[in-house]
């Protein structure tokens, strides 16, 4: 029996919401010059083997942008697709939901900055 | 007044997505999000990449095979297309940011020319990529 | 192909719907059936098909779309003028807010051939065959053509679209440069039709919470009107992931909007402004 007011209103505002936007803003920016180098990389490694591939990675420039890349990447993809999750999903499973693509992405992050790290570290 | 009075519950809702006319706005609204989706599924792809190389060359050469083979080629064919859209379509949202390109005739142009340059420069990418390959 | 102003009809005929069946994903009660198909007149030259969304809340029917033929050369030019016609000459049952008749009141919003527009704006002649008109998309509706609009409005009230000051009122009127009065032109002209919150996505999707374009239109004419002493107030009410950053400028209430004016910036505005008070 709330009025429709009441009902308009809800719980109130968050007061808040405003970061969420801003960070997923800044790691686009970031994003357009990481994504064009790696792209460029990549077409221009074409046909490469292994130890080519190894020795690229084993340049210094490589490793630093691959691993801004990934960071970039994945908190970009995680703030994305929280929106997407909060648009289409209404029940409580919505949290669960959010949380699981939040750990998933950083877990994807941290393998592959690891990964990088071994590539242009080991032996 | 009617004999029963009908609860909210009892209101039939207009048709929204069956029946709105699908516009250049909307579609490309869309397409934005789901190629961020399928992207989001590709970093998967690239983290695996990544992984198989830190594991060893044999491990590195199956990935390789996979994305060599004709299903991996369409897939990452798609991806680079999904990928431009999802870039130039990125660009046109950062402008809007600032609060510039809202006029309905700035909207259309800008939004052909994200579907042109992504059509434009997937070409040119596999076009330069096969030719690097030789 | 390029869209200049919002009056420009949508021409494309590859993809007028979004490929879907016609009650997809549509609850039991909201399934549009086919209706019935009124005869059409006697001896008339010029005659245009109209599908025409009914309901009738006491028939325990469910909706349905019954087929009109109009007399074009005994009816005006305008879909408004089409819908008077059918009420006066065929089913007096139709039934349809109107008022001005002239795009300034915001009564007869509705959605023909798929995009919202003012009934007593969109000439006949740019209808396609037959002219589909259907009342305004996702809302709940009273009868045939009639949407409730309770919802949207209590979200208009929710905004607090009134005049804040904290400084005592003045002894005269509350003064204002021409530029200051210039902020508020493309705002103030809303009538408050909601073409363009019926054909938002993230309403559609989220309308419970989400205000919608109509609404953060207005909420952006207060915050920009240099009058107004409520401004932190207003944005901290904004400020929330539902109420405004559900928009992810779709834009299509800029294309809709029948009066011409730029939901999609105002609310880009906003935004700018919630980082601007941040740094």
């Amino acid at each position: 029996m709330r009025t429709p007011l009441a009902r308009a209103i809800g719980l109130g505002s968050a007061k808040g919401g405003v970061h969420h936007w801003w960070m997923q803003r800044v790691s686009a920016i970031a994003l357009v010059p990481l994504t064009v180098w790696f792209i460029a990389a990549i077409i221009a490694k074409t046909g490469a083997d292994y130890t080519a591939f190894v020795a690229w990675m084993r340049n210094p420039i490589t490793d630093i942008l691959m691993g801004l890349l990934l960071i970039a990447l994945f908190y970009h993809a995680a703030l994305g697709l929280q929106v997407v999750v909060e648009d289409y999903v209404h029940s409580d499973v919505k949290f669960a939901a959010v949380i699981a693509i939040r750990l998933i992405c950083f877990t994807l992050g941290a393998a592959g900055i690891l990964a990088t790290l071994r590539i242009s570290l080991g032996p | 007044m009617a004999s029963r009075s009908p609860s909210k519950s009892q209101k039939p809702l207009s048709p929204n997505i069956q029946l709105y006319r699908p516009q250049l706005t909307s579609v490309l609204s869309i397409l934005n999000r789901l190629t961020g989706v399928l992207l989001s599924i590709a970093a998967i792809a690239l983290v695996s990449w990544l992984l198989a190389a830190a594991a060893g060359q044999q491990a590195y050469a199956i990935v390789q095979g996979v994305f060599a083979s004709w299903t991996g080629q369409v897939t990452l064919f798609g991806c680079t297309f999904a990928f431009f859209l999802h870039f130039f379509g990125g660009i046109r949202h950062l402008v809007w940011d600032t609060v510039h390109g809202f006029e309905l005739r700035t909207i259309y142009m800008s939004g052909w020319a994200v579907v042109a340059a992504s059509i434009v420069m997937t070409a040119v990418s596999w076009i330069v990529s096969v030719y690097m390959g030789r | 192909m390029i869209i200049e102003s919002s009056k420009q009809v949508s021409r494309n005929h590859l993809f007028k719907r979004f490929p879907i069946p016609t009650n997809f994903g549509v609850t039991k009660d909201s399934r549009v059936n086919r209706g019935k198909a009124w005869p059409a007149p006697a001896g008339v030259t010029r005659t245009k098909s109209f599908e025409i969304y009914r309901y009738d809340p006491d028939s325990g029917r469910g909706p349905q779309v019954d087929t009109f033929e109009v007399d074009l050369d005994d009816c005006g030019p305008m879909v408004l003028d089409a819908l008077i016609w059918i009420k006066n000459k065929v089913d007096s049952t139709l039934t349809f807010r109107r008022s001005c008749r002239e795009g300034v009141c915001g009564s007869c919003a509705m959605n023909m051939d798929g995009t919202n527009w003012l009934a007593c704006t969109r000439f006949i002649s740019e209808m396609e065959s037959p002219a589909k008109i259907y009342p305004l998309a996702n809302m709940k509706i009273i009868k045939d053509l009639v949407p409730d609009q309770t919802h949207v409005f209590a979200q208009y009230a929710a905004i607090e679209p009134w005049l804040q000051s904290k400084t005592p009122t003045p002894e005269r009127e509350r003064r204002q440069s021409v530029e200051e009065r210039g902020q508020i032109d493309g705002y103030y002209e809303c009538i408050l039709c909601f073409c363009c919150t019926s054909g938002c996505p993230s309403h559609w999707w989220n309308g419970n919470r989400f205000l919608g374009p109509a609404v953060l239109l207005q909420a952006w004419r207060w915050l920009t009107d240099s009058r107004d002493e409520a401004v932190e107030e207003r944005l901290d009410k904004l400020e929330d992931p539902f109420r405004l950053y559900r928009c992810h400028t779709i834009l299509n209430c800029t294309r809709t909007c029948p009066k011409g004016l730029n939901p999609g910036k105002a609310i880009a505005h906003i935004k700018k402004a919630m980082i601007e008070r941040q740094r």
